[in-house]
């Protein structure tokens, strides 16, 4: 169902209680009983998972799943399943500035993408309470699973013409996929882009957020919003995420979330950050309520920040250690009122 | 001595060519290769170490240093190899079986061979046989692994059970890293050693080594 995003915001901004939206979508399974490789195969199973967490859980927001392969695999990229873990790209399908240039921007229903639409669009038709977030990489990313990262990473300064011709096809695909998620009657996508935390914030502004603009320009508006995720160690990149008008910046454990959010400006939803791995997944309940109350308690003269993951909540992370989360957000409220 | 200098330099900057000329011609004027190695090579990318731990470089900035480096290390290893030149040690890396990213290794790689190490690099999805088997085969002092994932480097426990049971066990140290890893992990399997960074991985080494 289709919400107004701006009132979402406001509510958020002016709430007396914290709110929190962590990625997490994978934690699911353990209520549908469903195995990952199906679930990420099929959009009704993916929309049974987030609706099944939606019942469960008072997050803010839902999410589709967190899956960075699928983009890089509708351009053909090879994409390798293992276990209970998300999928990975293996190899590199451009290798040149030729086959950079005779790479083709594939269609919105190439490999899995209309899987995640129709989980979106599913989705947003069952959860009545609270936006729907899709979830897509960021053009950055995605060129480095299209180039391999040490590539892609090594050519902003060895070959930038050629990053720029892949960047452009994969911000003209991903410009497709936002729209689609804005059809499907999901609420905003969060943009996943990790890569762009590993390079300068010259480079991040030159390779990574003039791209994302334009995906934003394409479909944030009062009823979509754009949420720009990146885990890396980002502290310096804060004003060039700024800059590409997302309406929402997530961070991961990487950055110090009292530092980053003196210089989100103010208006703008701040997300973060509590370790999704050694703390949400390895943690104990005990060390999961301390980590979050710490982070509630330094964050608590920002109207702005709303509690969440550093990251993707990771496949395998118990039921039991969520509602940690949530009871530390609950007794810190309850404290607060 | 000037010319080495401008190696470390170039190093430094990431100028793979200019490395190439100039490590030609100091060969040419019969300079040593373990100097052009330490005090131009291996120097550059001390440098270019510091300043990523700084914050003042990023990750391409390392790789392209890393590249340099090695156009004027592949030009005069069959030199090394010949004179029998000391390395202060051998690592085996690779990623755990399962997984398939590299970048972190790749970076701890070149940090470790700029601290003057020879680093064997088995790759990625590396089984634990195989880390055993290089480190017996290339006498290694210490096996690094390498994981992104959490659901992989619980794989990290085994290839420490698997050391522990085989011939080398006592004489290999075995050092975990990763963006999931942590020293308190690293303390349950029993590892030797762990770093949070690429960096601390060479300080980490040479305490272990040294």
């Amino acid at each position: 169902m289709k919400q107004n995003m701006r009132k979402w915001i406001n509510d958020i901004l002016c709430s007396d209680t914290r709110r929190a939206f962590p990625l997490m979508m994978y934690t699911g399974l353990e209520l549908t009983q469903v195995s990952i490789n199906y679930m990420l195969q099929s959009g009704k199973l993916q929309a049974e998972c987030i609706t099944a967490l939606a019942e469960r859980y008072p997050s803010a927001a839902s999410i589709t799943a967190m899956d960075l392969s699928v983009e890089a695999e509708a351009f053909g990229s090879e994409v390798r399943c293992m276990g209970n873990e998300t999928p990975t790209i293996t190899g590199s399908i451009v290798k040149d500035a030729e086959s950079a240039a005779s790479l083709s921007i594939p269609a919105i229903s190439s490999g899995r993408i209309g899987e995640f639409l129709e989980a979106a669009a599913l989705a947003a038709a069952m959860i009545t309470d609270r936006p729907v977030f899709g979830c897509h990489i960021g053009p950055f990313s995605l060129a480095g699973r299209l180039c391999g990262m040490t590539e892609a990473l090594m050519n902003v300064h060895a070959e930038p013409e050629m990053l720029h011709v892949v960047l452009q096809k994969s911000t003209e695909f991903l410009r497709g996929y936002a729209r689609a998620f804005k059809e499907s009657g999901a609420g905003g996508i969060v943009i996943a882009e990790p890569a762009a935390g590993l390079i300068s914030p010259a480079h991040c502004d030159e390779f990574s957020s003039r791209y994302i603009k334009t995906i934003i320009d394409t479909v944030q508006d009062d009823e979509f919003m754009v949420i720009l995720h990146n885990c890396g160690s980002v502290s310096r990149h804060v004003g060039t995420m700024a800059s590409t008008g997302a309406m929402g910046m997530h961070f991961g454990n990487a950055v110090d979330m009292e530092q980053v959010l003196k210089a989100v400006p103010l208006g703008l939803l701040a997300f973060g950050n509590i370790d999704p791995v050694g703390v949400l997944k390895n943690g104990t309940e005990e060390e999961i309520r301390r980590a979050t109350t710490s982070l509630l308690l330094k964050t608590s003269g920002h109207a702005n920040f709303v509690l969440s993951s550093g990251c993707d909540v990771p496949p395998g992370t118990p039921l039991r250690n969520i509602n940690a989360f949530f009871r530390a957000l609950d007794e810190y409220n309850s404290a607060e009122l | 001595m000037e010319i080495l200098k401008e190696i470390a330099a170039h190093v430094e900057n990431g100028r793979n060519n200019e490395v190439r000329v100039l490590v030609g011609k100091c060969m040419e004027e019969g300079i040593g290769v373990s100097d052009i190695l330490n005090l131009g090579l291996v120097a550059g990318m001390n440098s270019i170490g510091i300043r990523f731990r700084n914050n003042e470089v990023f990750v391409p900035e390392v790789l392209m240093a890393a590249r340099a480096m090695k156009s004027g290390l592949e030009m005069i290893k069959p030199i090394l190899l010949k004179e029998k030149v000391p390395s202060k040690g051998t690592i085996i890396i690779g990623t755990v079986l399962g997984d398939l990213h590299d970048i972190g290794k790749n970076i701890v790689c070149y940090m470790l061979q700029g601290a003057g190490f020879d680093v064997i690099d088995i790759g990625i999805d590396v089984p634990k046989e195989k880390f055993i088997e290089a480190a017996r085969n290339h006498g290694a002092q210490i096996i690094a692994l390498s994981s992104l994932l959490s659901t992989t480097m619980s794989y990290m426990k085994e290839v420490m059970e698997a050391v522990r049971a085989s011939e080398i066990a006592g004489t290999v140290k075995v050092i975990v890293g990763g963006a999931p890893v942590t020293q308190a992990f690293a303390d349950e399997i029993g590892a030797h050693g762990y770093a949070s960074d690429a960096s601390g991985a060479a300080e980490i080494v040479k305490g272990l080594i040294g």
